[in-house]
Order: structure tokens, then sequence, then C-alpha cells
């Protein structure tokens, strides 16, 4: 069980403040949706949890410890784009992460090691319904079908957490309803906490138990250098009928 | 050929029989324009060697191909060809090398873009051609000058070609790599090195045409053999019928090679080339 | 289609007529003419003669106009003479008989300017004698006239060059090539063997002077062009004997002529003057008339033809060295009498000797 604490995080690029007075904790097993305007700092926020960049002042801890200076695939991520790998298979794609892990040197499998990690990404693939285009290229697949394998493919290392970055943004509704619930059903079976940057509200109240804006306070012409944006509302939001749903399901076995 | 009247030039297309036909036709022009040219001036000189007739084409191509050399007992065109073809593969391949390895690794390590990047691009800007003496008195007379002087003609623009296309992979490829546990090793051997070998070969075709300028260059200026060799000892001769064939057959080579390359990147890098294709 | 074909006999001939033009040196009388000339120490009085107007004072006393073009690569101005493009150029003897006179353009030796003496040398590195080359790779312009005096050189051990290595090397880069480690031996000429001789282990071993008058620099013209033309022949030899009582004079304005000539091709001066001493300036018209009708001229070309048809120079068709007819001013002829492309003239410079021009 992951928790995740924030602590009087502030972000500035040069004179530049982007977000400050950013302080709050989540709870084990939450899926946190992050709104607000474009520019607000959402995605740099995501971008500290990464690792990718470093906050300017104040912590994130998980599970009381201080995040790595590195990206590490104790959190996971799927981009809005480029999240899988075009000279790879779906199946390569999603076995990649078990390569690098055991192939040392070469992060290359062959043999019955291979033969394993082929089969544990096979139902990596099933899971998100790729089974059947196991040996396409992403630029063989529709875009919905792209972050379902980014999804699988950020999965099979297990992360505690896991970013997504307007993941369904370029996705036709329809396809979006039906990845969103999938989405669902793998926070639910893996257990971890998921943050998830949009811009929609309708799909982060949808999918999320938590819901977090940012905004800037201070909006005036000659303010906007000098103050970042921090939280504006911070509230509860009730799971989405399908988690109950799979929860009742959990009970009755 | 009167243009219909609601056919404006830039929509109207050939039929697939009639673009053939285009495509033809300059290369039948000059074939054309050719056997005039050298019937007009053979009628005025028979000796005339600037432009030979076809038959005396033909005899040099079978006097250089499939007869020995009278002197040393050669096929000449022969042995030229792989002295040649051994320097440019020689050269092509290491100036690939370093350029592969270069240029991802100043794609890739920010320490090593801003220790290299600058003094590639003014490295670059050398004329090969004009620091030969260097090269000479570094590298000796003999194959390795050769060589170096095609590896510092194509190399540069190779590094700084494969350290333009890293630098364009999204940098939320390299982020995910590292979620899924990639070192900068693995980040460079799985996920850079694939993704690059495409665009070494789209490098490679580009830079081909200078790497045979290069080798010529190196053959005329000290040489035993070799295509450029023949080619620069002959002119001192005028020996249009031999040169000519010559270059046609580097021209040959030259096709043939950019044709395989092409043909290589489709049937190895599919997934390339669909990419392409869509962005 | 129709439109099409008509398209295609217009630019068909169109390319053929541009082509054709360039060989339209016909014999007919024409009133200009163009000398192509390269930098070398015994043609640089062709320059300074067009520079001080001397050219043009002998075109005008015969009412032609000429044009004197330098080249900067020698070959290629050969090559521009004998596909048409020009009606005389400066060369040698041996390049006389191989380019043009081989070529089926029947080419006179206007006036015969100097013969070599010293300038082309063979140089050994760290050896004193000549039969150190033996077993050597020897880095020169093949098939130019150093070949020839490496070939003159291995004759005098009683050896061939099949007892050498031969590896053609670009003149421009002779004197770096020459010090790396792996070049031991060069033929070259001057002013690159001056350079390499100041380099310490440079040994001079042979050079033109154990071969004089073999490496002859000539001024020829197209045989019929001359035929129909003697004036052009007549300024030509005019112009350049009035150049040489200026240039070889001991006098201030001999001094800045040469000194012109030597600024022109990249030295000065006293370079020029060094490159002078090792070059057999025929200084008279009446010195060349007598080297020109020689009996030596005769068995030099034996000698040199003999050396191109070993090497297939004279066409891969030719049995014997006899194919292209060579003619001297007593009226005898070297090989194919039906087919003399080249011919030694003594008729012009013999008129510039006796003041007839």
């Amino acid at each position: 069980m992951t928790e995740i604490s924030v602590r009087n995080l502030w972000m500035e690029y040069g004179d530049q403040i982007v977000l400050e007075r950013i302080d709050f904790d989540v709870a084990p097993h939450s899926f946190v949706s992050l709104v607000g305007p474009s520019g607000c700092g959402k995605s740099t926020f995501l971008r500290l949890l990464l690792s990718q960049e470093q906050a300017t002042r104040g912590q994130i801890l998980i599970d009381g410890e201080e995040l790595p200076p590195n990206p590490e695939p104790d959190r996971g991520v799927v981009f809005q784009k480029y999240s899988v790998f075009p000279h790879l298979t779906a199946l390569e794609n999603v076995m990649l992460g078990l390569e690098l892990d055991r192939g040392g040197f070469t992060g290359r499998l062959y043999g019955r090691a291979k033969r394993r990690a082929r089969e544990e990404a096979m139902e990596y693939l099933g899971g998100v319904g790729l089974a059947a285009a196991a040996s396409k290229y992403p630029s063989a697949l529709s875009g919905g079908m792209q972050q379902r394998l980014a999804i699988a493919q950020a999965l099979i290392k297990k992360p505690r957490i896991l970013l997504l970055d307007e993941p369904f943004g370029a996705l036709d509704p329809g396809i979006r309803s039906e990845v969103h619930d999938l989405m669902l059903r793998l926070w639910w079976e893996n257990q971890m906490t998921v943050f998830m940057v949009t811009h929609d509200l309708r799909e982060a109240f949808y999918l999320g138990t938590r819901v977090i804006a940012f905004d800037r306070v201070r909006k005036r012409e000659e303010e906007l250098e000098r103050y970042g944006a921090t939280i504006a509302f911070d509230t509860p939001s009730d799971p989405a009928p399908f988690v109950t749903e799979l929860a009742a399901k959990d009970a009755a076995a | 050929m009167a243009l219909s009247r609601s056919g404006r030039l830039i929509n109207k297309h050939p039929g697939s029989a009639a673009g053939r036909l285009l495509a033809v036709l300059p290369f039948a022009l000059l074939l054309l324009a050719y056997a005039v040219g050298s019937d007009i001036r053979l009628s005025e000189n028979p000796n005339d060697k600037l432009l030979p007739s076809f038959s005396s084409l033909a005899d040099a191509v079978e006097r250089m191909a499939f007869e020995p050399d009278k002197r040393t007992g050669d096929y000449l065109l022969w042995v030229d060809t792989v002295a040649s073809l051994s320097r440019l593969g020689g050269g092509v391949l290491l100036a690939t090398l370093l350029g592969a390895g270069i240029g991802i690794t100043v794609g890739l390590i920010p320490y090593a873009r801003w220790t290299m990047s600058a003094f590639i691009a003014v490295f670059a800007m050398i004329p090969p051609l004009a620091v030969l003496p260097i090269l000479f008195i570094t590298f000796g007379l003999g194959e390795t000058s050769k060589v170096a002087l095609i590896v510092f003609g194509i190399a540069p623009f190779m590094m700084r070609d494969l350290a333009l296309r890293v630098s364009e992979l999204p940098s939320e490829q390299i982020v995910k790599a590292q979620t899924l546990g990639a070192s900068t090793w693995h980040i460079a051997w799985r996920i850079v090195l694939p993704q690059m070998m495409p665009r070494i070969i789209d490098a490679l075709r580009l830079s081909l045409g200078s790497a045979w300028l290069f080798l010529i260059a190196a053959e005329a200026i000290a040489a035993q053999s070799g295509l450029g060799y023949r080619i620069f000892l002959l002119r001192r001769y005028l020996a249009m019928d031999v040169i000519l064939p010559y270059v046609f057959w580097i021209t040959l080579l030259a096709v043939v090679f950019d044709f395989i390359l092409r043909r290589y990147q489709v049937w190895a890098y599919p997934w390339f080339v669909s990419e392409r294709a869509q962005s | 289609m129709k439109l099409f074909s008509k398209t295609l006999v217009a630019l068909a001939t169109s390319m053929s007529l541009m082509v054709a033009g360039a060989s339209s040196v016909n014999a007919e009388e024409k009133k200009e003419f163009k000398l192509a000339w390269s930098i070398y120490v015994g043609w640089m009085p062709w320059g300074w003669a067009a520079d001080q107007g001397i050219v043009d004072k002998w075109a005008d006393k015969y009412d032609i106009e000429i044009e004197v073009v330098q080249f900067n690569d020698y070959i290629e101005s050969i090559n521009q003479y004998t596909a048409g493009a020009f009606d005389g150029v400066t060369a040698t003897n041996m390049d006389t008989l191989a380019i043009p006179s081989v070529g089926g353009v029947d080419t006179t030796a206007l006036i015969v300017g100097d013969f070599s003496n010293g300038n082309d040398a063979l140089i050994l590195k760290g050896a004193d004698s000549l039969d150190a080359v033996l077993g050597q790779n020897v880095n020169l312009v093949e098939l130019s006239v150093s070949h020839y005096l490496l070939a003159r050189a291995l004759e005098t051990l009683g050896k061939a060059e099949k007892d050498v290595a031969v590896v053609n090397t670009s003149d421009a880069d002779m004197i770096a090539a020459y010090q790396t480690d792996d070049v031991t031996a060069v033929v070259t000429w001057n002013p690159l063997v001056a350079e390499i001789l100041e380099i310490p282990g440079a040994n001079k071993v042979f050079d033109s002077s154990d071969i004089p008058g073999e490496i002859m620099d000539l001024t020829v013209v197209n045989t019929e062009t001359l035929a129909d033309n003697p004036a052009f022949g007549k300024a030509l030899a005019g112009a350049w004997y009035e150049t040489m009582s200026i240039m070889l004079s001991d006098t201030p304005e001999g001094a800045a002529a040469r000194a012109a000539m030597g600024e022109a091709s990249g030295t000065d001066l006293a370079g020029y003057d060094m490159q002078l001493a090792s070059t057999q300036m025929f200084a008279t018209a009446s010195d060349a008339v007598t080297f020109t009708t020689s009996e030596s001229v005769t068995s030099t070309m034996e000698s040199v033809r003999t050396f191109l048809f070993e090497r297939g120079l004279l066409g891969d068709g030719a049995s014997s060295p006899d194919i292209v007819g060579i003619a001297f001013p007593d009226g005898s002829v070297l090989g194919d009498e039906g087919n003399v492309k080249f011919r030694f003239n003594a008729d012009y410079m013999s008129m510039a000797a006796d003041g007839s021009l």
C-alpha cells in the first residue's frame, strides 16, 4: 500500500514561479485526477512525481521516503503520445520491461527465459484486449489500441504509482469510455495509486476518487511571473458505478 | 499533345505507360545526341578521341574487362573495381560506425553534446581536400590515407545528422524507457540504436555520392589501381573510350548501391517506412 | 507524337551542332586564333608577351588576332587543343605525340623553345646512387615525362620498369608525399625538384641533363590551320623571339621580365633564374633551328615513341610504333608516311633567324 505526501512544494524556472505551496497527502489506492487550465502546472507536477525534474523547494515522499533522482520502475507512466516504441511490436513493447530487468547488459532475453517473458507479456496484452495484435507494430494500431498497449507496457513492471498525462485526450468518445472502464478495472485489480492529468472535468470526476484542481490565485498581468499556481480546490469524488460493481463482485467472491 | 481546355498543367498526370516513356526519354535523348555528335566528329577526324563511337567504346570495355592487360596480365576493370570498392567500403563502414557511435552519444548525453557538438559543427566545415597534406603525413600515402579521406569527408555529416535524429526522438520515449527500468546504456542499445538504424541508412544514402567523390579524389592523388586512378591516368591521353565506360560503371554501381540500401531499409525496418508515411 | 519526334530531332541536331562547333577549327583562312599555355618555366614567356602587348603587336602586323589563354592544368590545355577548342598549345614533344597526334590531330611543332637540362630529376631518400632505386616504390605522375625519365634512367642500368613499382602521384601533392615515410623515391620536375632537394637526405641520382635534348618544351599548332594561315605561325614566331631577346638579355629590362615571369609562376627572380639554369632555352632562333634540324631529334623521337608504344599509348590497335608518322625538317619520316600527324617544322624559326618576319 502506497501513501504519498507532498510537502510545501515550489517549482521555479529562473524568475518564473510555476507552482507554489503545493501540500497534500494521498491515501493508498487512490485515483487522483489533476485538473486545471492550461499552463497551471499540472503537467509540471506530474514531471516532478516522475523525477523527470527536481522541485525547487519542498518534498515528495512515498511511504515516507524521498523520491529517487531518476525515473524508476516504481512509477509507471502513460503519455498522451509517444508512450510506445515504434520499432518494437506490441508484444515486444510489453516484454521490454521484463527484458531490461532480466536481460543484464544486453537487455535481451534468449531461450527459455525469453519464452517465459513472452507468456507473461501475452497475459498483459490479453488483459488490455490486444492479444490478436501481438505481432503488429504500433503504426498499425489505432490510437485507442496504442494507449491500451502503453498501459499494458507500464503495468508489467507492477508500479506502485501510475502516472497518466492526458492519456485519453486524443481518443474518439466511444473508444474513450471503453478505455475508461478498462483503466478502472486495472486500477482496481492492481491496487496501485493513479495520478491522472486531464483537462476534461467529466472524465476527472468519473474516474477519480479525488479531484485536485491547480490554478493561479493572482491573475493580474504583472503578478503572473511572481506567483505560481497552487491548489484551488481538492474534493473527494464518488467511485464510478463500474468500480462499485467490481467491489461488489470482489466482496461476493 | 495539345492541352485539353479544362486541364491545368499542375493537375495533369501521365498514365503509367506514358510515365515510363517520359522517364526513359531524357536517357534516349542523351544517347541520341551523343551518337550524332560522335558521328559528326568522327567523320571529320576518324581518330577523334573526345566522343568515340559505340563500337570503340565496346572494344574498350572488351579490352578492359575481358582481356588480360598486355603488361601486367590483370583484368584491369575488375582489379580497379575491387581496389576502389574495398577503399569505399572501408571508408564508409568506418564513417558509419563513427557517425553512429558519436552521433548517438552526442544526441543522447547532454555532457557529450556540450563537449562535442560545436566542435563537430566546425570540424564538418573543414574541406578535407584542402588539408590533404596533413592526412598524408599522418596516415602515409597508402590505403590508410584514402580510407581516411573518405572518413573525414563523410563522418562529420553522419555524426551531425544522427545527433539531430536522436534529439528528435520524443523525450517521452526516454522517460518511458527509464520507468521500464532502462539504464543509460540500455536506452542507447535497445531504444535509440534500433530506431537509428533506418536513419543511418538514410544518412548513408545521402553520403554515398560524396564518398565516391572523395574516393576518386584520393585515387587521383596517389595510387596504383582503382577506378579513379584509371580515369585520371587515362585523362592524360584523352582516352575517352575507356573513361566513358568507367564513368558509366561508377554511375551504375552507385545507383545499384542506392537501390539496395533503399530496398534493405524497406525490408528490414517496415515500422520505419509506415511511421514515415504517417508523419 | 509528331510534335514530340520533331522536338527530338531538333534537340539532337542542336546538341550535335554544339559538339561539332567546338571542333570547327576547320582548314580555312581566318583572322582569329587561340593559343593555350600553362605555367611552366619554358612557357612563362607567353604570359608575359601577352601582358606586354608583344603578341598583339605581331598579330596586328599580320592583320590577325591572337588570344592567349592561360590554363592552370597542363593536361587540360592539351586536351582542349586536341578536341579542337584551340589552334595552338604549349606541350612537350612526348605529350604532343601521345595526345593530339595519336588523336588524329595533325600537329606541327612551330617553336622548339627549350629542352630540359636538369629540370626533371629522380630523387632518392637516403641513398645516393641510381641503382638503389631498384626494387623501390617510385612516386611520379604516371605516363608523364617523369615516367619517361625513369624509363631512360633504368635503361642506363640495363633494367626495365618491372624492376621498380610505379605509384601514380599527383604533382600537386608530390612534396607532401615525399615527406611521408613510405615514399622513398620520386621523379618530378621543377620547382618541385628544388623544394624536395632542400629536405635533408634527398639525393638527386638522375636528371634530364643525363639525357640532354630528349624532353623538349614546344609551342605546337594545328598543321592545317598553319598551312592555310601562315600569318598565325609568323606572328607567333615573331613574338616569341622578340620576347626571348628581351628576357634573356643581361639588362634591367631582362631582369624585370624574368622577375615578372617568376612572380607569375609563384616564385621570384632568383627562383626563376634557378629554374632557367636547368633549362636549355634557345635564346636565338638560329640556335633553335640548329637543334631542330639535328639528327638527335630523330633519335629522341624514336625512343619517345617506343616508350609510348610499350605502354599502349599509340592506340590499342597499334601493332608497331610506326603507326603514327613523325616528319622532320629534312623531309624524312619516322613511321607511317601515309599517316604523318606530328611534324617538326623549322621554317618559321628560320624566318625569325633570317629577320624576314
